[in-house]
């Protein structure tokens, strides 16, 4: 939050009023004038017109607005999509003038000097921009032109052009609380609101008010918050705008004649693919961040991943690179192996790449270049990947979870991370810290027995049958005098044994639990269990004293091995 | 055969070889005694105790008995910048790793590398700083030979979750004791663990005290003997 000093732009805005709730009733189906909100968290963040007509007011509680308007059709939030319907609104502004920047979904800026002497005036430009999104993105919007941020976003909500120099009057009779307006991230968004109180407790109600205070004392009592806002409210430009250039993302395509059904018929189809898309970057002299893999099967199914690229050090190997992902995809998806849906022939296939840059301005290093071990770790990888499939080589990190097994977000090598649990969420009841460093796969076979040798158990209300006196792990398999004692008598010297060999009980040294987990009962990978940790004492076998700590897991009337804190 | 055409392949010779030693690590010193000079990737405070000759570039270093301790043993040097490989550890607990400081975007797994291990190991050794084999991988003796020696021209460091004929420095975790626990109540806290160093050149079995998780909760006692391994010098 700097208050650098800019040259003051006069800008266009165009705003399309109650955005999340146009977007969201454009893609669930409803009609504009349907009443619907949206509502995210407690409140609601968004109404439609005919929703405000009724009484539903933003902020509202979803129970009020509902009594309020009893036809009132409730949308999810969704900020990706906000973000995804609104390229269309950019693209229908693109088409009247030459550079956007998107402010946020909802909220475009257009550099009106150049743009207005285009169309002759900015009466002109206002009523392009108006048409050309309700005629392409088919939704009503607003156009205002003003000196500076602030003045500019006000003129659009009245649609008014405010001539030049007339910001800081035009500004002045606003009530303080539109100073958040001009704030577009959720942060600063919070940071104007608390100035916005401050001041409005301190008898400060429009911005005129406030700009008549000196720029020193504001500074000194409210700090580059203080100062940041002293600007806006004055009418003037705080940042330069930030234009969107209009980089197409490059598609490739190929249409089988016959459905494709196995993968020997579609690697020489992925190879050229790959080479066509090479060529097509080459021509245009760009490379690519992305690559978009899209293909459509025969039941009318989208198939798609994205893969990163790094294509900086050796663009050379670019087509062979990229025929080797668009192939591991396809032989996932055919075979599949893969979480697709049900396996079907492929009708097309297209190669997209995105993220795309002018050619030598990728992202490098502060030292230039990029650092020798990272590339030759990056190839070295490729190579195990190349031996063992995509699946052999994992990228891991951490996401959010309750149990040891959740916190990790495993993927193929170089495979877009796919929307994960965010790890920032605060995730009650989770298994305390320290971490295990040994966690099964799978649950293991574990047996959690009183003083009696009777399996504990644990009830609906988490009361515990007796408290766990041994524990049986499983033997090591090659352990051939725990085989023998599993070994049922009547079975003989070489019978198999049935189920898992135990070890010998070892002795309960302290525990704490249980700790119930029951999460997601509302979808399918519900999952209910109550959590202990034991430390256990020694065996009797020789060189092994100290304790050894495991966690394991009541569920469905069984214990299971979850980790082992090794 | 001239004396300075003799002279100037005498010199290519000695030039060679010097590139030679510099590249793997060895120099003669006068008194004929071969000294390491290989770089060190850096390790943690806690651990130095247990490990006094660093984690040297090219040895091979072998762990018996603890995940956690491998995973402290390559945290440091990951943190600083080296990239790390795990093979044949479908088990490794990857936030335990985070936690211990492991850089996780510098981090591949590959966890059942099958009949392909010496292969893949070998390209791992190529081209990652740290390689980490796992207790239960397809390795011939002659394959481990073989890593060894490209380790050892690389600069790649082997650390092995469990044994290694031939290591440089075996650390065995003898006994491990956890605190924190109760009877039904409390959460695991604090460990402590007696690591036995053993090296290939021979000397007394070091045993050390090493506390892993240190608990800075709410404890009255003074801490300056957590997290300072203290050296129980004992026999062999």
């Amino acid at each position: 939050m700097t208050a650098a000093v800019v040259a003051t732009t006069r800008r266009a805005v165009l705003w399309v009023p109650d955005w999340p709730v146009v977007a969201a009733a454009a893609e669930a189906g409803l009609s504009p004038s349907a009443p619907a909100a949206v509502l995210h968290g407690r409140g609601m963040v968004a109404v439609s017109a005919a929703a405000r007509a009724a009484g539903v007011r933003r902020g509202q509680r979803k129970r009020l607005a509902q009594r309020a308007c009893p036809d009132l059709t409730i949308l999810p939030y969704d900020e990706a999509r906000d973000a995804r319907q609104f390229e269309a609104v950019a693209a229908a502004a693109e088409e009247v003038v030459s550079g956007v920047e998107i402010s946020r979904p909802g909220l475009l800026m257009i550099p009106s000097e150049g743009a207005a002497r285009f169309h002759g005036s900015e009466e002109a430009l206002a009523e392009a921009l108006v048409n050309a999104v309700a005629e392409i993105a088919g939704c009503e919007s607003a156009v205002g032109a003003a000196d500076g941020l602030l003045a500019a976003v006000l003129a659009a909500r009245s649609s008014a052009l405010i001539p030049a120099g007339e910001s800081a009057r035009f500004l002045s009779p606003h009530p303080i609380d539109t100073l958040t307006l001009a704030a577009m991230e959720r942060t600063k968004r919070e940071a104007v609101e608390d100035l916005v109180s401050v001041l409005t407790r301190l008898g400060i109600d429009t911005l005129g008010a406030f700009t008549d205070l000196p720029f020193s004392d504001i500074l000194a009592r409210f700090g580059p918050a203080g100062a940041w806002a002293h600007r806006v409210a004055r009418g003037e430009d705080v940042a330069p705008p930030v234009l969107r250039r209009a980089e197409e993302d490059i598609a490739v395509d190929y249409v089988f004649e016959e459905p494709a059904q196995n993968s020997q018929q579609l690697i020489p189809v992925a190879r050229l693919l790959a080479e066509r898309l090479d060529s097509a970057l080459l021509d245009a002299g760009m490379r690519c961040g992305k690559v978009r893999i899209v293909a459509a099967t025969e039941r009318g199914q989208q198939l798609e991943r994205v893969w990163r690229t790094d294509v900086g050090v050796r663009a050379g190997a670019f087509a062979a690179h990229m025929a080797d992902r668009v192939r591991w995809q396809l032989e996932g998806w055919l075979s599949g192996t893969a979480d697709g849906p049900e396996r079907s022939g492929l009708v097309s296939l297209g190669v997209t790449a995105e993220d795309v840059v002018p050619l030598g301005s990728e992202q490098s290093y502060l030292w230039g270049g990029v650092s020798g071990a990272d590339s030759r770790a990056q190839r070295t990888l490729e190579r195990v990947q190349g031996l063992l499939g995509p699946d052999g080589v994992l990228a891991v990190r951490e996401q959010g979870g309750r149990s040891p097994r959740e916190r990790v977000l495993a993927l193929p090598w170089g495979q877009e991370a796919v929307d994960s649990r965010p790890l920032a969420h605060p995730w009650p009841g989770g298994i305390p810290d320290p971490a295990p460093a040994t966690v099964l796969a799978a649950p293991g076979p574990v047996q959690v027995l009183d003083a009696g040798g009777t399996p504990v158990s644990i009830d609906r209300r988490l009361a515990m049958s007796a408290p766990p006196t041994w524990v049986r792990l499983e033997a090591d398999p090659t352990d051939e005098r725990a085989r023998a004692a599993n070994r049922h008598p009547a079975s003989g010297h070489v019978g198999k044994v049935e189920g898992p060999v135990w070890d010998r009980p070892r002795p309960v040294d302290s525990w704490a639990g249980p700790w119930p987990i029951a999460q997601r009962w509302w979808s399918t990978e519900a999952s209910r269990g109550a959590y202990m940790q034991i430390a256990l004492g020694s065996s009797q076998a020789p060189g092994d004293e100290g304790t050894v700590a495991v966690l394991v897991a009541f569920r469905g009337g069984e214990w299971q091995l979850e980790a082992m804190y090794d | 055969m001239d004396a300075s055409h003799q002279s100037a392949r005498l010199e290519k010779a000695r030039a060679a070889l010097a590139a030679v030693q510099s590249r793997v690590g060895t120099t003669r010193s006068v008194t004929g005694v071969e000294c390491w000079e290989t770089p060190v990737l850096p390790l943690a405070a806690t651990l130095s105790d247990a490990l006094p000759t660093g984690l040297r570039r090219g040895q091979v270093v072998a762990v018996q008995g603890s995940t956690s301790l491998v995973l402290a043993l390559v945290a440091e040097a990951s943190r600083e910048g080296s990239w790390t490989a795990m093979i044949g550890m479908p088990q490794v607990g990857v936030v335990a790793a985070a936690r211990r400081g492991i850089e996780l975007s510098r981090l591949a797994l590959i966890p059942h590398p099958g009949a392909q291990a010496p292969a893949v190991a070998g390209a791992c050794v190529d081209g990652m700083d740290v390689v980490v084999l796992g207790p239960r991988l397809a390795l011939a003796d002659a394959d481990r030979r073989r890593l060894v020696a490209r380790a050892r021209e690389r600069g790649a460091v082997i650390v092995s979750a469990g044994s290694w004929e031939g290591a440089h420095v075996t650390l065995t975790v003898e006994s491990s004791r956890w605190r924190g626990l109760g009877a039904g109540d409390g959460r695991l806290r604090e460990r402590e663990m007696t690591v036995a160093m053993s090296s290939r050149a021979g000397g007394q079995v070091r045993r050390v005290l090493l506390t892993l998780d240190v608990d800075t909760g709410l404890r009255r006692e003074s801490r300056d003997s957590v997290g300072q391994p203290a050296a129980l010098e004992g026999a062999a």
